[in-house]
């Protein structure tokens, strides 16, 4: 084999994987959005038909920071119950949450971790979410401040949560964060509590952000919109 | 590689152009479909947890 037919063959390999780089990050960047977004709304479809269909257990009663739920059904893994708001994401924010933290359950929305508490119930409701590709749902979780308002749905009920801390920088095995008084969160008391948990740095994976928020309120969804979804 | 994937190719150069569109499209759908949602979740973007599940 000639030196002029080396050098071309070994040229031509460059070049391609040059190309197929360029489309894996294209694919990370833009592609994973489109699907993300994609099944993201579909999962908020389903969630809202079920809800429609009456699927859900009766609500509780009106403004009682209690509500209690008589016979909670488990959460199905891998399955979307309910939907997040978060204003200061934006006002069209809205995400399904799913039960688990699997990395397939993650690519179709947050994950609610397995083992914390349920929606609005004594504990620590805990969600994990990307911040980058897959919809980039928490992209700008840094800007989350004390007082922001997180509001959750589950089809009868609305959950607003207030943070109180955050965000805060920990490691990916400080799991004490998402214990049912976490620690580092000031927290004392056992209470109502929700952990919002992403990466850091953006692309990273060495740090994770975490922040802290106490249930504020409740109110049935015939109520309509609770204050802090209202422009 | 590719010149002699072209020779290989029949018909006239418009044939051959059109085929090879043909080829690059099916590649670019095997990596998006199968080959990069393979290769992805080795990258850190999914480690979102704290607990490592």
């Amino acid at each position: 084999m000639s030196v002029r037919v080396i050098v071309r063959i070994v040229s031509e390999l460059c070049i391609t994987v040059g190309t197929v780089i360029v489309l894996f990050v294209v694919y990370v960047l833009f592609w994973t959005g489109v699907k993300a977004d994609r099944v993201m709304d579909h999962q908020i479809d389903q969630l809202r038909q079920e809800w429609a269909h009456g699927n859900v257990r009766p609500s509780a009663a009106p403004g009682a920071a209690a509500s209690p739920a008589p016979t909670p059904t488990a959460y199905r893994s891998g399955r979307p119950f309910a939907i997040m708001y978060i204003p200061r994401l934006g006002f069209t924010w809205n995400k399904p949450v799913l039960e688990g933290t699997a990395t397939a359950t993650l690519k179709k929305g947050l994950g609610h971790y397995a083992g914390t508490a349920r929606l609005g119930q004594t504990g620590n409701f805990s969600v994990a979410g990307h911040r980058r590709t897959y919809g980039d749902p928490f992209k700008d979780f840094p800007r989350l401040r004390p007082g922001d308002a997180v509001v959750l749905t589950d089809g009868t009920t609305w959950f607003t949560y207030r943070i109180d801390k955050g965000p805060y920088k920990t490691v990916p095995t400080d799991v004490e964060v998402i214990a049912p008084v976490p620690r580092k969160s000031g927290y004392t008391r056992a209470g109502r509590y929700l952990t919002l948990t992403t990466c850091d740095p953006e692309w990273g994976h060495s740090h994770r952000l975490i922040v802290w928020a106490h249930l504020d309120s409740t109110q049935p969804v015939e109520a309509g919109e609770p204050e802090a979804l209202r422009r | 590689m590719y010149g002699w994937i072209w020779r290989q190719l029949p018909g006239n150069a418009w044939v051959k152009a059109l085929i090879s569109i043909v080829l690059v499209l099916a590649v670019v759908y095997v990596l998006f479909q199968y080959v990069f949602p393979w290769a992805e979740p080795l990258l850190p973007f999914n480690d979102v947890t704290v607990d490592n599940q």
